[in-house]
């Protein structure tokens, strides 16, 4: 796009380049080596770039002393559950609205997407007491079921946007051939539409990992705490802040989370953006 | 004599009357597309629609620990709003935090986008990386910065110390300008990556011709900047402004994290102060009101949301 031949152009765009690509990444590379040095060289008054002696011990205590596996496993548990849910929905409403007439269409449709500016605090204000009757508060459940408030109108319009683009003669000419419209759906759209599944799977996965605010809230036990307050609870509070535990325990947290985004970053993106460039 | 009587009159039906047959199949069809519809509806109208609805409602009803039955008091929480301060001061910091969040994300994400789409060794790798800070769960990156920002041990007051920017550790996470400063940056961190993407979608479907074009006839790299680039992200760059706006506004995870709201309320913005009046004070008819006027802001940019993709659809 641009012409950087001249000394100039070169120089802007590198201080740009280094100047961002500081800002972007020096808080993971942090945040890495903070959870291989010791407790003495955490706690000095002037930081090391490098660690002097790595050292494995942070990660060791986060794995086998706290309930750091707990945590994740039940974070696992939950939002594993509600991706699938939250997909399993959104897949059969995107279809329909791709792909059927029927009055009311149009607005249901854009009513559920206008839900994104339902914040999702207020959301909980009358979640929690709707739990609460149902017996479903601090329960794994009623978590799960939760969690679709994030990503339900946007895995739905990412579906629907895909869905759109199957063409209509492949549908009729499957119907012609006398099958019935569910084995259509399953049989011949959903074997094409594996990488938007994905997507959407990982971006309400991506979601209910990520989130603090609703298993802070609707989960007391212990044992059913997921990842995110789990962290908060045990590393920093008023009588503790092991900083060294904090940053192993979070790339721990982040790795399966990291892992399976970069497996499937390029239909991530696409997924993600899809709906709103056009 | 029945099968040839439906290979006559299925097509002259069709010629006659084209809503005779369409029509029948249709109706079918409609039946197919609501029955698709409705586990999704039915677990929107629980678990968003009648949650939200019941919040709007609840906004008009004294619903304390103390009157655990809700009853109604009529407009009552909204003037304990207007008689409240705190709550005005949340409107006035949310304010600050979605501005500074938002504009900061704008350049820097669309600075970086710039930078990414030019072809240079390393570009993959780092495109690929760049989108780590959006995928990390909100505690750790609050984690991460408020180590970073910690007065005693971090690393920003030693770089700052050695360059001599500062004459001493500053408390940054127990000062209210210092708190601010820390709860945007990490949003904007969080944030770059999402609307880079945006806009590296947006310049990949750009016209090259033309800007080689524009190139030939003399332009400089911030004539082309200016008269090609930026006109031609305008819908993206509008997209990425609400989206911004909007999740800037409903921010909770990596605030809570990082300052809990606070010192004091410096930091309380009004997804905080919900939280608090409600799930700390169990004041649940007052935290309503203020969400209620928390939708209220949300509504300008929703209503521009929807209505580029009812153009866009």
């Amino acid at each position: 796009m641009f012409d950087l031949s001249s000394t100039v152009s070169k120089v802007v765009f590198g201080l740009l380049l280094a100047l961002i690509g500081l800002f972007l990444f020096f808080p993971l590379y942090w945040l890495i080596i903070s959870s291989v040095k010791s407790n003495a060289e955490l706690y000095s008054i002037v930081p090391t770039p490098f660690p002097l002696a790595p050292t494995l011990t942070h990660f060791i205590t986060a794995l086998t002393t706290g309930k750091l596996p707990m945590y994740l496993v039940n974070s696992l548990i939950a939002s594993g559950s509600s991706a699938a849910l939250n997909t399993l929905l959104a897949l059969y409403a995107g279809y329909s609205f791709a792909k059927y007439r029927f009055t009311g269409r149009q607005p249901v449709m854009l009513f559920m997407l206008s839900a994104q500016m339902f914040p999702f605090g207020l959301l909980l204000i009358s979640i929690y007491p709707l739990m609460s009757e149902v017996g479903l508060l601090d329960t794994r459940p009623g978590l799960i079921l939760s969690y679709i408030v994030f990503a339900l109108p946007v895995s739905t319009y990412m579906l629907y946007s895909y869905f759109s683009q199957v063409p209509d003669e492949l549908i009729e000419a499957a119907r012609a051939d006398g099958a019935s419209d569910l084995r259509i759906f399953h049989t011949i759209v959903i074997p094409i539409s594996i990488p938007p599944i994905v997507t959407v799977f990982l971006y309400s996965f991506m979601w209910s990992w990520n989130d603090l605010l609703y298993s802070m809230t609707l989960i007391v036990s212990d044992d059913k705490r997921t990842i995110g307050p789990g962290l908060l609870l045990t590393y920093l509070n008023e009588v503790n802040s092991d900083w060294g535990g904090a940053m192993a325990a979070s790339l721990l947290a982040s790795a399966p989370i990291v892992a399976a985004f970069l497996f499937l970053q390029r239909y991530f993106i696409q997924g993600v953006t899809a709906g709103a460039v056009k | 004599m029945s099968l040839a009587a439906d290979i006559t009159t299925a097509p002259s039906s069709a010629r006659v009357s084209p809503h005779a047959v369409r029509g029948g199949l249709k109706a079918g069809q409609r039946r197919i597309g609501v029955l698709l519809l409705l586990p999704a509806a039915i677990a929107f109208g629980l678990v968003i629609l009648y949650p939200f609805l019941q919040a709007l409602a609840l906004s008009l009803f004294e619903y304390t620990l103390e009157t655990p039955a809700p009853r109604f008091t009529g407009l009552a929480n909204f003037a304990k709003i207007a008689a409240t301060p705190d709550v005005w001061q949340a409107f006035a910091t949310t304010a600050i935090y979605v501005f500074f969040t938002t504009t900061g994300t704008l350049i820097l994400g669309l600075a970086w986008a710039l930078i990414l789409n030019q072809p240079f060794r390393g570009r993959g790798l780092l495109r690929s990386m760049s989108l780590l800070p959006w995928v990390l769960p909100s505690t750790v990156s609050a984690f991460i910065w408020g180590w970073i920002f910690n007065s005693r041990y971090g690393v920003l007051n030693a770089l700052l110390l050695e360059l001599g920017f500062i004459d001493m550790p500053q408390a940054w996470l127990s000062t209210s300008t210092g708190a601010m400063i820390a709860v945007i940056i990490t949003k904007i961190w969080l944030s770059i990556p999402l609307f880079m993407a945006f806009f590296l979608a947006g310049l990949q479907n750009m016209d090259r011709e033309q800007v080689d074009a524009a190139r030939v006839d003399g332009a400089n790299n911030w004539a082309i900047l200016r008269d090609h680039v930026l006109p031609h992200l305008r819908p993206v760059l509008i997209v990425v402004v609400v989206l911004g706006v909007i999740g800037n506004l409903q921010q909770f995870d990596t605030i809570y994290a990082l300052t809990g709201g606070g010192p004091v309320r410096a930091t309380a913005v009004l997804s905080v102060e919900v939280y608090r009046r409600a799930f700390e004070q169990w004041d649940i008819g007052f935290a309503s009101a203020i969400g209620v006027l928390w939708v209220a802001t949300l509504l300008p940019p929703a209503f521009l949301y929807l209505r580029m993709l009812v153009k866009g659809a």
